[in-house]
């Protein structure tokens, strides 16, 4: 859909606020019942969805011009979906984060993009991957004595998708490793793409960079079917959701499952056992990625229909993405799990959870913005009186590495599979 | 236009850089659209018009300096929070658009039994902060999305919990304004330097000057913090919510139960709310669900309890024996809350409802009694939160037939209002077709008088410009029948004297002109004389009704 086809969406918007807060019957405090970290850090009403919608209207009938201010304001968005949730609540037939990435495209369509987005697109063309300065030569280095099968030379059960993040950083190679080694450990064939391992390009997709996104799906798809893939497990949960939505949209046909999915299957059937208590008091951040936006893509095709004069709906019943069936209990079923930890929530969690502020290339093109949002979930993460902030999802994780609370005060960030290999 | 650079300067200097903005792009999203005729000054196809800036104050001071700032260069200004409304936008050229955001603190004084709030803490908020201590405030009709303070000093503020708590003007205690002039204004106990705990202090009404009866909609200045009742809440300290989204729902608790109470006539149904209004027993009580329409509102409560259903099963859901037996049970209808403060409390209270069922022929809807359908019921009526309900079907709505007379009054005239909006929704398309009766409202508000205040929901599509203007007809039609009974303004049409068709603010002289010619025109000369001592140069636009008693003589 271009801009202009989410015309009946901008002009349908009710300003509900549902966008803005967490479902109202969830809030429990004034300090953590906001969920739109555009808003939250910029405070005018344009950053957020209703805003969006009105700043495209504006920008349609040519009020408004794509100068720095707007294009600023219409890349600061994360596109971690929440709005969607929130605006789905009350309604049927408004996508929120659907218009948010299409007026993104809009703005990239005329080359109005933000300085830190350059280098990370340039360097998924150049080496096919999104983090600048990794380089395509090195990607399969944290796979070395791993005993993964090439794909393309010997057929697997399963296909293992690091992503750049796991493949390139250091720290994070360890974990990709490392779950590596938990899943054969229980039995599982696995292989990887070898050579033809490349970016997901998820965050091109988040950032409005809807071309780079589309040439770099297809080639991994043509990739994905040459090697015969059937299954993909991925620790990340941007490749994670751009395998399982994007990729479906564009005829990607296999099955896709995040690790922790697997891990808690295997868990459940016996295959992995704890053999060590870990005494940890944890809360779990849900990734927007394999949360709200995990839900599965369902082709769809139909039209139109107003019933009873005005109300507006389609026939057939369309599909409805509002974060309902998103990966939430998987990774609480594993710390569960673990002798010795004890899960204590946050307030905002599950289909409201708040993000992490990686999402939409903001971490690369608007740190300070990025920072703030990930220093909210510190102070909210440091509120429960949790040892450690555990997630699924590196740039989340990464994101919360280098932030500090409303006091200064860091905590603990741990991947899920860290706290698996430390009970194993 | 922008404003002249010494301005923008200026208002620069007082919120910080950060905090201002004269850009095009985000000035547009400060303007209110068609699809938010809630704010009854339409429908219109037009928005409301452009700021030159918009400004985001962080605290009482910076508010008063920008108010100063605007009386220096006569500049309009307009003060919002959540912009739920038209009254919250500007409506001229030269104007500044306030936007209230970052003043959100809300603190609870537990002895005092109230919550201290600034501008942003919307009701949902306030009211989860007040039930950690065994609080709950007055949640407005209009929803826990709004603001608590604007809804108390700006607008009427009914809801389901009126009949136990008073409406939004029964709540207010110490209030701080920044009066249109640009000067401080602090009231009730406030005033005198003893805390917030009282409304009124020595002299006369203060509350009842910058706020009546309706709310002034921002014309007195800016409110920029306020003390509000609490009452006492005997449930949970946070909502136990279950639930797949968005069919969200609670359990409080044995103390608590919700029931749909339905009547076989009118007449029964007034005698009932009679028995409940005198019998103190209802903790909330609003005629509720019926927003959805007489034909649709078993169907749409099936369609919000349940996650995986959409407005696309309406039909097959209306063929269903038992939704339609249920719906026509429930034709005349209205929710209760009890809540038991002691076991034996509650005990008493069942039993009074089923007294007043005996006496009145009535009673319980059985759908409404299921586990998932009551749970929903009970947390929605607290909270007024999961889904804006008056945007579910069609995404706008306009409220209609403002009925708040007492209930003896409005049942005479509830099927004549079904009759006239049921021959629209039948003869032609610009309305969705709900059954006619889509009243909603409290049983018994605005000074416990056992008085109602009802509007018939009426939905449109805004997108659609043939259901905007055909609704404006509708609209225009109900004037005739207020006038028929003598009810005044239709709810639909308050604002109809505040902003031209295009969204601008009416000027002095149209005012003038418009009210020197009604039946008390002092009434509005009264006004004036309010406005001019609050707000001399009148820079907050046109909601507050005046006539210049010049034009009188």
């Amino acid at each position: 859909m271009a801009l202009k086809d989410f015309r009946p969406m901008m002009e349908r918007c009710s300003n509900c606020a549902g966008c803005k807060f967490i479902p109202f019957d969830k809030i429990k405090s004034i300090r953590f019942a906001e969920n739109c970290p555009s808003i939250g850090y910029y405070n005018f009403m344009t950053y957020s969805a209703r805003g969006r919608f009105q700043l495209s209207q504006s920008l349609l009938d040519g009020r408004t011009k794509l100068d720095d201010t707007v294009t600023e304001a219409i890349h600061s968005c994360t596109s971690c979906g929440y709005c969607d949730v929130g605006c789905k609540v009350t309604r049927y037939n408004l996508e929120t984060l659907e218009h948010n990435i299409e007026q993104k495209a809009y703005a990239v369509e005329q080359g109005k993009v933000l300085e830190g987005q350059k280098p990370v697109i340039e360097n998924l063309k150049k080496e096919q991957s999104m983090l600048p300065g990794a380089k395509k030569a090195n990607r399969t280095d944290w796979a070395k004595d791993l005993n993964l099968k090439d794909l393309f030379k010997e057929k697997a059960e399963v296909a293992f998708f690091a992503g750049c993040k796991y493949s390139y950083e250091p720290k994070l190679q360890k974990i990709a490793q490392a779950a590596v080694k938990l899943l054969q450990g229980a039995g599982v064939d696995l292989g990887y793409l070898g050579a033809a391992d490349n970016c997901c390009a998820g965050r091109a997709h988040q950032m409005g960079f809807l071309n780079e996104f589309k040439d770099r799906a297809k080639a991994n798809i043509k990739a994905f079917e040459t090697a015969g893939v059937k299954t993909i497990v991925t620790p990340c949960s941007d490749c994670y959701h751009a395998f399982k939505r994007q990729y479906a949209k564009l005829g990607l046909n296999v099955k896709v499952l995040h690790v922790v999915e697997y891990v808690d299957q295997l868990i459940q059937e016996g295959k992995i056992k704890f053999t060590k208590t870990v005494p940890m008091t944890v809360t779990y951040h849900d990734p927007c990625h394999l949360g709200r936006l995990g839900e599965e893509y369902i082709p769809w095709e139909g039209k139109e229909k107003k019933i009873f004069n005005q109300i507006h709906t389609w026939e057939p019943r369309r599909p409805r993405y509002n974060g309902a069936y998103g990966i939430y209990d998987a990774p609480r079923n594993i710390l569960k799990a673990i002798p010795g930890i004890t899960l204590v929530e946050m307030e905002r969690i599950r289909e409201y959870s708040w993000c992490c502020g990686a999402g939409g290339g903001c971490s690369e093109s608007n740190p300070e913005f990025s920072a703030w949002t990930a220093g909210e979930r510190i102070t909210e993460a440091n509120a429960t009186g949790a040892d450690a902030l555990v997630t699924a999802c590196p740039w989340c994780k990464d994101n919360f590495v280098n932030a500090v609370d409303e006091n200064g005060n860091k905590i603990e960030v741990l991947d899920i599979i860290e706290l698996v290999q430390q009970a194993m | 236009m922008a404003f002249p650079k010494e301005i923008y300067k200026a208002l620069e200097d007082i919120v910080g850089k950060r905090n201002i903005s004269e850009n095009i792009g985000v000035c547009e999203t400060y303007r209110c659209i068609p699809s938010q005729s809630s704010a009854h000054y339409g429908p219109s196809e037009h928005w409301t018009p452009l700021p030159q800036a918009v400004v985001l104050p962080g605290s009482t001071e910076e508010v008063q300096n920008i108010i100063r700032l605007c009386n220096k260069y006569g500049i309009e200004f307009k003060a919002s929070t959540t912009f739920w409304a038209a009254m919250g936008y500007i409506g001229g050229d030269f104007a500044l658009q306030i936007d209230l955001r970052r003043m959100k603190s809300i603190e609870i004084d537990v002895k005092n039994m109230c919550a201290i709030v600034e501008p942003f803490a919307i009701a949902a908020t306030v009211q989860a902060e007040a039930m950690k201590v065994g609080l709950n405030l007055n949640i407005p009709g209009v929803g826990c999305s709004s603001s608590a303070l604007a809804n108390a000093s700006s607008w009427i503020a009914f809801g389901p919990n009126t009949i136990f708590m008073g409406s939004g003007s029964e709540n207010i205690l110490g209030m701080e304004w920044v009066l249109g002039g640009g000067e401080v204004l602090r009231t009730g106990s406030l005033g005198s330097g003893d805390g917030w705990f009282c409304g009124e202090g020595p002299g006369p009404s203060q509350r009842g000057l910058l706020r009546g009866l309706f709310g002034t909609a921002g014309t007195t200045g800016v409110c920029t913090k306020m003390a509000i009742r609490l009452h006492p809440w005997p449930g949970p300290a946070d909502f136990p919510t279950y639930g797949t989204v968005p069919a969200y729902k609670a359990d409080f608790g044995p103390n608590f139960k919700c029931y749909t109470l339905c009547y076989p006539s009118w007449e029964a149904w007034a005698r009932s709310v009679q028995y409940f209004h005198e019998s103190d027993i209802a903790y909330s009580g609003h005629r509720q669900f019926s927003m959805f329409g007489r034909n649709l509102k078993a169907a749409m409560l099936k369609i919000i309890t349940d996650p995986d259903k959409q407005l696309c099963d309406i039909p097959e859901l209306l063929e269903d024996p038992y939704i339609k037996e249920q719906n026509e049970k429930m034709k005349l209808d209205y929710q209760v809350i009890i809540a038991g403060f002691s076991e034996r409390d509650l005990e008493y209270k069942e039993k009074a409802i089923d007294y007043i069922l005996e006496q009145t022929g009535g009673w319980k809807s059985e759908m409404m009694l299921e586990k998932d359908m009551h749970d929903y019921a009970l947390l929605y009526l607290t909270r007024l939160g999961h889904k804006n309900l008056n945007f579910v079907m069609c995404g706008a709505y306009e409220g209609t037939f403002g009925l708040s007379p007492n209930v003896w009054r409005t049942i005479q005239v509830v099927e004549d209002a079904t009759a006239q909006k049921r021959k629209w929704e039948v003869e032609h398309t610009s309305i969705a077709a709900t059954g006619g009766d889509s009243a909603m409202g409290s049983l018994s508000g605005i000074g416990g008088g056992g008085a109602t205040g009802w509007e018939f929901f009426t939905n449109f599509d805004a997108y659609d410009k043939e259901s905007v203007r055909g609704t404006c007809k509708f609209v225009d039609g109900n004037q005739e029948f207020h006038n028929k009974y003598s009810f005044g303004p239709d709810f639909c049409r308050w604002n109809s004297d505040v902003r031209h068709m295009n969204g601008y603010n009416y000027t002095q002289e149209e005012h003038d002109e418009m009210f020197s010619k009604t039946p008390q025109p002092w009434i509005f000369a009264y006004q004036y004389k309010i406005r001019e001592a609050v707000n001399p140069k009148n820079l907050s636009g046109s909601y507050l009704r005046t006539v210049n008693p010049e034009k009188l003589k």
